[in-house]
């Protein structure tokens, strides 16, 4: 009974009506088109927040922010129920006031207000996010040849943020602060030139790693989040046991895969997110390393300070996948090369075990395979001639005498052989 | 080609009684003094040495020296089918496949004849010389083997003790221990039950039981036995027959790890 009733509740999307007594017939109301979503947003914000749509620094995608003019930019996490698991929200209208800000809808309230069931159980949570990311595609050269910039007055990319969205135009004209905002960040990844009364900026590649590095210092510090550490660390560092390799690197082969799928999954996710709504998938936390990712074997030795190189590499390349353009990839990749070479070194060693691991799964599952056709002839030869000797010798044993087989459990130890007291003779013909 | 007639089928079934639980495949070595086999068992530490000489045949006559390679179990087989009193023909070829067997009884009203099909084996041949004995014990094969059965009841090694005043048969067991004295003594009128002692100097060896009772299989043979013993050598038993045919089993002493 309650099976039957509670499928059709899933499926339709309804405002939450009182118990359904069989007199009072009322109709459900249809789901509409703009249903309500729910967010989890930073206390104490200013009134002037709002949601805006920028260019996303990773790959140029508008994309939904959060504003506010007192503490800068935050970005949505999508947290998602898996596809299968039929989750949703019950909203009620208590707590109404962010429903509101969300959707522009005003008889929303009323809406929320009588209770409201959302078909999809997603989450949106803004998180702080260093406005240094946002105004990087504008500071980015624009194309890889002109590596050398010329220094350019603040105003200068104030326009040509202005020029990428009409939001930050928008945003720039009516709020004073994130001019500051936007300078001080600069500030922090720029070289200056003081230019008579103007100062010019420069992006300045190693300014931007410092940066990076302090923020994956920090990341690493807390400890990564458990998904990233058991992917991309653990796993990484994984050394096969060269006894038991088939375990081993059944592993390493499907988490390679994992690894692909995601980084696509993530991306076409990102995309199809920010047009719809916003922010970035739950998934892409697990995106990160697409260059580093696939060597990632684990270690039974493992000196500490790999461990943290490893982990350090791992928050700095979920940082640059996440919020550098990727004009900037190339150049940051290369600036942290030498940094990493004891962790490369200890990667490539991780991973010649492990294919030797895998060569020696391989060799064995061939042997426990059943023999091919073509062997058989051999083979059979083969085990026709060991089966003809086995018998011979059983039948020999079988015609031995009592005697002689129990003159073979006498203990000889101490009896010298016959051959170290009498001579050898060749036989007479 | 070899023919070689006994006149008691008996000798060489015996013979192969004694030995066929020491050895499985030996060489008959057929040559104009007789018909000798050598063989030593699996372990090496124990070989067999018999000679039935030409003159136990009549006739005897063999062209040239042929070796006979034959399955003790087969001539076994075979010569169960041969009477006790049988007269016993052995006949080969210069270069045999086969041997064949005769049997007839005594008034020649029955024929019976075998063939065996021969073997090639590769055996060690051991040139075994004359040994001056450090003590040499004549007695009567039925008291040897009736040692040998008792004191194997207890132990797995005897230890055979020869001095001027006799020998003693000794051993320690699980169980505890035994032994037994024989005093040197001379039977006139019994010749079988003489216990006769003849040494150079006291000796004292061991050797494993399993071994000598084997080798009492051939007690049926001979009415008396000889035991001659030297230190570091092997321990000779032998079972003369007659007309200067013999059976000799040797034996490693066990050295070291007397318990």
């Amino acid at each position: 009974m309650a099976r039957t009733r509670s499928n059709p509740a899933k499926t339709v999307t309804k405002e939450s009506t009182p118990e359904p007594t069989p007199s009072t017939i009322k109709p459900l109301p249809t789901s509409t088109a703009n249903p309500p979503k729910l967010f989890v947003l930073p206390k104490n914000t200013s009134t002037d927040a709002r949601i805006v749509t920028l260019d996303n620094p990773a790959n140029g995608t508008p994309s939904r922010y959060y504003f506010c003019p007192a503490n800068g930019f935050y970005e949505f996490t999508r947290i998602a129920a898996p596809k299968k698991d039929c989750r949703s929200w019950l909203l009620t209208g208590e707590k109404s006031e962010y429903g509101n800000t969300n959707t522009s809808a005003e008889e929303q309230s009323t809406r929320i207000g009588s209770g409201y069931i959302t078909n999809s159980a997603d989450l949106l949570i803004a998180t702080p996010i260093d406005t240094l990311f946002l105004i990087l595609p504008a500071l980015a050269p624009k194309s890889a040849k002109d590596m050398k910039q010329h220094f350019l007055a603040f105003d200068d990319y104030l326009d040509m943020l202005a020029s990428s969205s009409s939001h930050w135009k928008a945003l720039l004209s009516q709020c004073p602060t994130l001019k500051t905002m936007v300078e001080k960040r600069m500030c922090v990844i720029c070289d200056t030139v003081d230019a008579g009364l103007e100062t010019m900026y420069r992006i300045s590649t190693s300014k931007l790693l410092d940066v990076l590095v302090k923020k994956a210092e920090r990341m690493v510090q807390h400890g990564l989040p458990p998904s990233l550490e058991e992917k991309f660390i653990k796993t990484a560092l994984d050394v096969p046991v060269l006894n038991i390799k088939r375990e081993e690197s059944t592993l390493s082969a499907t988490s390679i895969t994992e690894t692909g799928t995601t980084d696509g999954g993530a991306d076409k996710d990102s995309t199809t997110t920010s047009t719809e709504s916003q922010i970035s998938l739950e998934t892409t936390i697990t995106t990160p390393t697409d260059d580093f990712d696939i060597p990632l074997k684990p270690t039974l030795a493992t000196p500490p300070e790999i461990l943290h190189l490893l982990r350090l590499r791992t928050s700095l390349t979920y940082l640059s996948t996440s919020y550098l353009p990727t004009s900037f990839l190339p150049s940051i990749t290369s600036a942290l090369k030498p940094r990493f070479t004891p962790l490369e070194t200890h990667l490539a060693a991780i991973t010649t075990l492990k294919s030797e691991a895998f060569a020696l799964r391989s060799i064995s599952d061939n042997m426990s395979r059943k023999r091919s056709i073509e062997e058989d002839d051999d083979r059979v030869a083969e085990r026709e001639q060991k089966k003809r000797k086995k018998e011979e010798e059983d039948k020999k044993k079988k015609q031995e005498g009592r005697g002689i087989k129990q003159l073979k459990k006498v203990d000889t130890s101490g009896m010298k052989k016959m051959s170290s007291f009498f001579t050898k003779v060749a036989k007479k013909a | 080609m070899l023919e070689a007639r006994l006149e008691q089928a008996n000798v060489l079934k015996k013979v192969v009684e004694a030995i066929k639980d020491l050895v499985q495949d030996c060489n008959f070595d057929c040559n104009d003094s007789g018909i000798a086999l050598q063989a030593m068992d699996n372990s090496h530490v124990a070989l067999v040495s018999m000679l039935l000489s030409s003159a136990a045949f009549a006739p005897y006559r063999c062209d040239r020296n042929i070796a006979l390679g034959i399955n003790l179990g087969s001539l076994t087989k075979v010569l169960k089918a041969a009477g006790t009193e049988d007269w016993l023909t052995i006949k080969a070829e210069d270069a045999p496949d086969v041997v064949n067997l005769v049997f007839e009884t005594k008034d020649a009203d029955r024929i019976s004849e075998y063939d065996i099909k021969l073997m090639d084996i590769d055996q060690e041949h051991l040139g075994i010389p004359e040994t001056d004995y450090a003590a040499t014990i004549t007695m009567p094969s039925v008291e040897f083997q009736r040692i040998c059965r008792d004191l194997s009841a207890l132990s797995e090694s005897v230890s055979i003790e020869c001095s001027k005043e006799g020998v003693k048969f000794a051993c320690q067991g699980d169980i505890g221990s035994g032994s037994v004295f024989l005093k040197q003594i001379e039977k006139v009128d019994k010749p079988n039950e003489t216990v006769k002692i003849e040494m150079t100097e006291p000796v004292s060896l061991t050797f494993s039981l399993k071994y000598l009772v084997n080798f009492c299989k051939a007690t049926g043979l001979s009415g008396t036995v000889q035991l001659s013993l030297s230190s570091e050598v092997p321990l000779l038993v032998q079972y003369d027959l007659q007309d200067q045919s013999y059976l000799r089993f040797y034996l490693a002493p066990k050295i070291g790890d007397e318990e």
